[in-house]
């Protein structure tokens, strides 16, 4: 494919927003500020991104309360079953389970804080000590899973951006065969099957059932929509005289590619980062609720929706909840990555994927 | 026979007591048991899932059986009926039951004349022959009940040279078959699908997509594989067939047409809004309370079964291989819970033979004690507690699996649960070289009801085998095994029923399993349909002669 000699992307040596790329539109005194500390104070501006920065923390922090709320109010684990246990609230007993199935429904503060939400299922575990539990590991999945993927779509785009040839070729085009698989479906088929046997190759060795599963298929299914662009952008910038110049003075391909473009990649690569954690967050929740992501008996927002979903009849909370929970997490992280495009790179147009929801490059030719 | 729910799996279930379940609709009238509905009408069915197999000498599961229950007489059958009626084996094909001599080594058997199969081409005594060399040439899963057949272990190797043990004659219409040691359940096996007859030159292939033909009052057509068939009168019952063999019931509605619908959350929905006029599978846990409340008595009714549901141990390996730890697992059940994990759809029990099949005697040497579980545990002091628990992917097994995880972990064990699909759970935890095969979840449906069925595959030692394995704990105790043995080669009477219920007990003490209670299934039918006519038959389940649309 042609490449494009003048991508708007393009990020010019000296960190975000530096050069002349970046005009100076915050004032004469900014020139004083380093790049960083000037995407710092755009970012700041940015209220909406600001707000969900805030909302993500919060989110954040109530799933590191876990354990807290698990052993001080609840008093119970998040796979611990109370099937045929009894509340007693004011005098009247409740059974966590009927003998004909039915959980109990949300208590809120009532039983002093347990089965907050209600139980999850006909097994009587806290739904709100799951979700607390649930959450952290779809948060972990989200973030292991997108550094995986971002740490090797960055080696890939490297490599092929900066060799071409032969090089990019076979990188290329494998990303687009791993690009034109359907992901859903053929994620689902890896983690059913790794679900059972676990994968062993080499000194790699995850048994079925462990988290890492997931996080495997996610990673090695997102790559190239991170490593595509990132690829296109270090075809233009390697065509950048900084470049040359560093060749010139006999810099070797390594020092070149990881001491010149990479620093050049840095505030793409925060925004991939981001947006890809909320995208992976939402593979995982589909994986899940399909039965191929985490296994019992543990929990995340995805298996929780998909137990939930059983009893959205009678008991939508069930779902509900962990779905907006899921829908708040990749809302903030959306909102945070834009607003730290806008911040870092004013002038760059990476952008939501229409078709992925993962964040492309405009104009950089891959 | 088999566990409910995977795809080797075969529910002949057996009606409990049919205590309170009115059969109004026995078969008595030609047409099989017509009520106060109207004759006629095509029957509009889902079904879950397809059936393993469409063809009489392959399938082993409960969807197979109901399917092709109306259309491959065997030359035994069972009753038309309910309940413990419905387990009696009456004459099928055959002229009357077989005639038993040699000590229990021969039977001899005489075919009705004039017997017509739906293609046209009248049954021989010698296709009997066929369909049980048909079942070994095809692997059958239930080619196993014939090799006490003279001969048919060497046939079952070569496929080849016929089963000398197994002789016909097509002018008198006699089949004599030897057997090489006495079998009290031989009557029984004479009942299943597995040995239907069919027409010989019948391609010893499976024949799901094109079924052979049958001798029952309706045949199969159109079967699109994985999607559904349909059912049409076989043209030959009216003339010929329902002539032989008048007590066989000819069926009301004039046809019938399946589809699978994979959502039974649909399938529930469906059938209210009258799309659907049956739905084989039970509704859903999700949906069992409301339909149960809503419709039972009018389009809903609870179907009691022969089966068992138990946690097995593998006693060849540490920590199961210890009694005093099995036992502790046995006091940690508690089978009320489970009765709740299955929405009221499982009576608790704690025993091998269930409520309802001969030598059943209600017992529970490990009354729920998690104190004393766990004390027990402590004495034992396994050396390994790391431990892996089985179960398949579909609810409420699964919960169950979750649940029983959860009970190990609270007595200490470290566990890593495994979660299998369905469809696959029982060859993977069938196959010894799986590895980390601790413990884990199983039920058991009868295939006949006979209590040799509950310990001769299950539990006796020379069931264990590589693939293909149905005795999960991998007990072989000696003493136990010789029981079955003999117990095994003794027509079932009194005294053997007392000596089953004494076997339950002995195996319980060992305690190579942590059974958990017997289930219940359903019927639900749309407001189409007569349900009171409808006969839930032990080994067949709902028969397709008994439906009727309601005036």
């Amino acid at each position: 494919m042609a490449i494009d000699p003048q991508p708007e992307a393009a990020i010019p040596a000296g960190g975000p927003g530096a050069g002349p790329a970046a005009p100076e539109q915050e004032g004469k005194d900014r020139s004083d500020y380093s790049p960083w500390r000037l995407a710092f104070n755009r970012f700041l501006r940015n209220r909406v991104a600001v707000a969900f920065l805030v909302l993500f923390f919060l989110i954040v922090v109530f799933l590191l309360a876990a354990p807290l709320w698990a052993h001080h109010v609840a008093h119970t684990g998040p796979n611990q079953t109370h099937t045929v246990e009894k509340l007693h609230v004011g005098g009247e007993v409740r059974e966590v389970v009927t003998v004909e199935g039915k959980p109990i429904g949300p208590q809120w503060l009532e039983a002093d804080g347990k089965f907050f939400l209600g139980a999850d299922s006909r097994l009587g575990r806290d739904e709100m000590v799951r979700l607390m539990y649930g959450g952290r590991i779809s948060l972990f999945i989200g973030i292991v899973s997108g550094l995986i993927t971002t740490t090797l779509a960055v080696i890939l785009g490297l490599l092929a951006g900066y060799y071409r040839g032969w090089v990019d070729t076979v990188i290329a085009r494998t990303l687009d065969v791993l690009w034109s698989l359907p992901v859903l479906l053929f994620g689902i088929a890896l983690g059913v099957s790794l679900a059972v046997g676990g994968l062993k190759i080499g000194p790699l060795e995850l048994s079925g059932g462990s988290v890492w599963v997931p996080i495997f298929v996610i990673s090695i299914f997102t790559i190239p929509y991170v490593a595509r662009p990132i690829r296109g952008e270090v075809l233009a910038l390697s065509e950048k005289e900084f470049v040359e110049a560093a060749i010139a003075q006999g810099a070797g391909p390594g020092r070149v590619m990881f001491a010149e473009i990479l620093p050049n990649l840095a505030s793409t690569i925060i925004v991939f980062f981001t947006l890809n954690i909320a995208n992976n967050m939402l593979f995982e929740a589909a994986l899940s609720f399909l039965g191929a992501g985490v296994q019992p008996p543990n929990s995340s927002w995805g298996t929780m929706i998909s137990i939930g979903v059983e009893l959205l009849t009678t008991q939508p909370l069930l779902a509900i909840v962990p779905g907006v929970m899921i829908m708040l997490t990749v809302l903030s992280l959306n909102i945070v990555g834009d607003g730290l495009r806008d911040a870092l790179d004013p002038r760059s147009k990476v952008r939501l994927g229409a078709r992925t929801g993962v964040a492309e490059i405009e104009g950089a030719s891959v | 026979m088999k566990k409910l729910g995977g795809v080797i799996a075969v529910l002949v279930l057996a009606a409990v007591a049919a205590v309170g379940l009115v059969s109004c609709g026995s078969s008595n009238s030609s047409t099989g048991g017509g009520g106060e509905g109207k004759e006629g009408g095509i029957l509009n069915a889902t079904y879950k899932s397809f059936p393993d197999y469409m063809d009489p000498q392959l399938s082993y599961t409960a969807e197979g059986w109901t399917a092709m229950g109306e259309v491959y007489i065997p030359l035994l059958t069972y009753k038309h009926a309910e309940g413990a009626e419905g387990s009696e084996v009456v004459p099928g094909l055959a002229k009357e039951m077989p005639k038993i001599t040699n000590g229990g080594k021969t039977y001899t058997l005489f075919l009705r004349p004039g017997l017509k199969y739906s293609n046209g081409k009248p049954v021989k005594a010698s296709d009997f022959t066929y369909a049980v060399e048909r079942a070994f040439k095809v692997n059958s899963g239930g080619s196993v009940f014939y090799t006490g057949i003279a001969g048919a272990e060497k046939f079952a190797e070569t496929k080849s040279g016929g089963i000398p043990g197994i002789k016909t004659n097509d002018k008198t219409g006699e089949v004599k078959i030897e057997l090489t040691k006495p079998r009290g359940t031989f009557t029984n096996e004479l009942a299943l699908m597995f040995v239907a007859p069919v027409p010989q030159g019948t391609p010893n292939e499976d024949l799901s997509a094109n079924p052979p033909p049958g001798t029952g009052p309706y045949m199969i057509k159109n079967v699109h594989p994985g999607n559904g068939w349909e059912y049409e009168r076989n043209p030959y019952w009216a003339k010929d067939n329902s002539k032989a063999m008048p007590e066989y019931p000819t069926g009301i509605i004039d046809g019938a047409k399946v589809t699978v619908v994979r959502n039974d959350e649909t399938q529930v929905n469906d059938i209210e809004q009258g799309k659907y006029d049956w739905m084989q599978n039970p509704p859903p846990a999700s949906r069992y309370s409301q339909v149960k409340e809503k419709y039972e008595g009018s389009q809903f009714t609870v179907e009691p079964t022969i089966s068992t549901y138990y946690f097995w141990m593998n006693t060849t390996a540490a920590p199961f291989d210890d009694v005093k730890v099995r036992q502790a697992v046995n006091y940690a059940v508690d089978p009320s819970a489970l009765e709740r994990i299955y929405s009221g759809q499982i009576k608790a029990a704690h025993q091998i033979l269930p409520e309802g099949m001969p030598g059943h005697k209600p017992f529970d040497l490990y009354p729920h004690n998690m104190a004393k579980a766990k004390e027990m545990l402590e004495e034992a002091n396994p050396s390994d507690m790391d431990i892996t628990v089985w179960t398949d992917n579909e609810s409420p097994n699964k919960e169950a699996g979750e649940y029983y995880e959860g009970v190990l972990k609270e007595l200490g064990f470290n566990t890593k649960l495994k979660v299998i699909n369905a469809d696959n759970y029982f060859t993977v935890i069938g196959n010894r070289s799986t590895p980390d095969l601790d413990t884990g979840w199983s039920d058991w449906f009868e295939d006949y009801p006979h209590p040799n069925d509950f310990f001769q595959p299950l539990l006796a030692g020379e069931s264990i085998l590589q693939t293909n394995n149905g005795n999960f704990a991998q007990i072989d105790e000696p003493s136990l095994n010789q029981e079955i043995s003999t117990l095994g080669e003794e027509q079932l009477g009194p005294e053997q029923e007392k000596k089953y219920a004494e076997l339950d007990k002995k195996y319980m003490e060992l305690a190579p399993w942590a059974p958990y209670g017997q289930r219940t299934l359903d019927t639900f039918v749309s407001s189409n349909i007569n349900l009171d006519n409808i006969i839930y038959n032990p080994t067949f389940f709902q028969y397709l002669t008994s439906f009727e649309f309601n005036e």
